[in-house]
């Protein structure tokens, strides 16, 4: 009789245990979901082959993202409807001034725009990079756009390094670019 | 034979010719439906189609499909562009997917992670009617208790052989 009830107990403790370490995996797995920011959304492009693009500049000859491999490109997704993107444009436009003969190109790609608008901001601004136009918006959604502004960081080879949801961080963005023309002349 | 016997016979014959043509007329519309499948949909289903597997990513559970949003809307323009340059359905899709990640998809895929939300309902069914089982099995053949007041209770073999020992030891053992 005592043999019998030692046994039903130590079943029911595995069978509570096996509950409790279910519970505890749901748990962690709601845990580490909560805890995310769900407007930080990870792009599943980062460490990939940025998509080629060839989009008509505003003022200039078209643009093609293939052919300014070896150079570190930037690209800027903005709309001249965008507050945001007038926040960082300066900060853009100081960074290609700064990189502009070491290898560094910054891009301008208007989204969800008109071209008079466009125009019309660029020369009220000063922007001085160049700027293009995804008519379509096939650029954009290629890259995964969501909203704007959103940068993309390329590297010499490529390659998608960094994105940014939101106005660009001069600071961290400089040292990023810094690090990458570092690593390139060594 | 009159003209008006025949027709009659005609007649009377009809209604048991119908039912072998009604069901090879059945069967005819069964194979080709079977064969032929559904017509050929035209573009712009093959969008609403495409549009509505795909999550606005800038909305709050909608569809490409049913998205007013702008992005949504040059998405839908993005499929009736791409089905016109000849690309599958499974191929666009995966092309939305290597840009914006398998959240785009309005249901998760069956492989990698996301693949539990499918099967593991599967297999908490699959256990639970696995321990039901075993619980009722290993309750049918618990001994039940006797009712209290029963007047035989039920004996096993070797107790009931171990029982008419003892009675015949005791009725040796009885004088006279």
């Amino acid at each position: 009789m005592r043999r019998r009830l030692t046994r039903l107990t130590r079943r029911r403790t595995r069978l509570l245990a096996g509950v409790g370490a279910a519970v505890a995996v749901i748990v962690a797995l709601l845990a580490t979901g909560l805890g995310r920011d769900p407007s930080v959304i990870a792009s599943p492009l980062v460490g990939h082959m940025a998509p080629n693009f060839t989009l008509a500049q505003l003022d200039g000859p078209p643009v093609t993202l293939f052919k300014l491999r070896g150079q570190i490109v930037v690209v800027n997704f903005w709309a001249s409807w965008c507050t945001e993107c007038q926040v960082e444009q300066a900060a853009l436009d100081q960074m290609w001034q700064q990189f502009r003969d070491s290898g560094v190109v910054v891009i301008g790609v208007n989204f969800q725009d008109t071209a008079g608008a466009a125009r019309s901001y660029v020369s009220t601004a000063d922007v001085t990079y160049p700027v293009v136009e995804d008519t379509d918006s096939s650029t954009a959604l290629a890259y995964g756009l969501r909203g704007v502004p959103e940068t993309f960081v390329v590297n010499q080879s490529g390659r998608i390094v960094d994105h940014v949801i939101g106005p660009i961080d001069e600071a961290t963005l400089v040292s990023e670019i810094n690090a990458m023309l570092l690593a390139s002349a060594r | 034979m009159n003209a008006a016997g025949t027709l009659w016979r005609v007649r009377a014959g009809l209604p048991r010719l119908l039912v072998p043509i009604a069901l090879a007329a059945g069967l005819a519309t069964l194979v080709i439906v079977a064969v032929g499948g559904h017509p050929p949909a035209s573009q712009a289903q093959q969008v609403q189609q495409i549009a509505a597997g795909l999550h606005c990513p800038i909305c709050k559970d909608l569809s490409v499909a049913d998205s007013p949003a702008p992005l949504a809307q040059q998405m839908r323009q993005e499929i009736a562009a791409k089905l016109g340059a000849g690309e599958s359905a499974d191929q666009i899709r995966a092309g939305f997917v290597a840009a914006y990640g398998p959240s785009v998809l309005m249901s998760p895929p069956r492989q990698g992670v996301a693949g539990v939300a499918y099967y593991l309902p599967l297999l908490v069914l699959a256990a639970g009617v696995v321990a039901a089982f075993t619980a009722l099995r290993r309750w049918l053949r618990t001994p039940q208790p006797d009712p209290p007041g029963s007047a035989s209770p039920r004996l096993s073999a070797s107790q009931r052989r171990a029982l008419a020992k003892a009675v015949a030891r005791l009725r040796e053992e009885e004088p006279g």
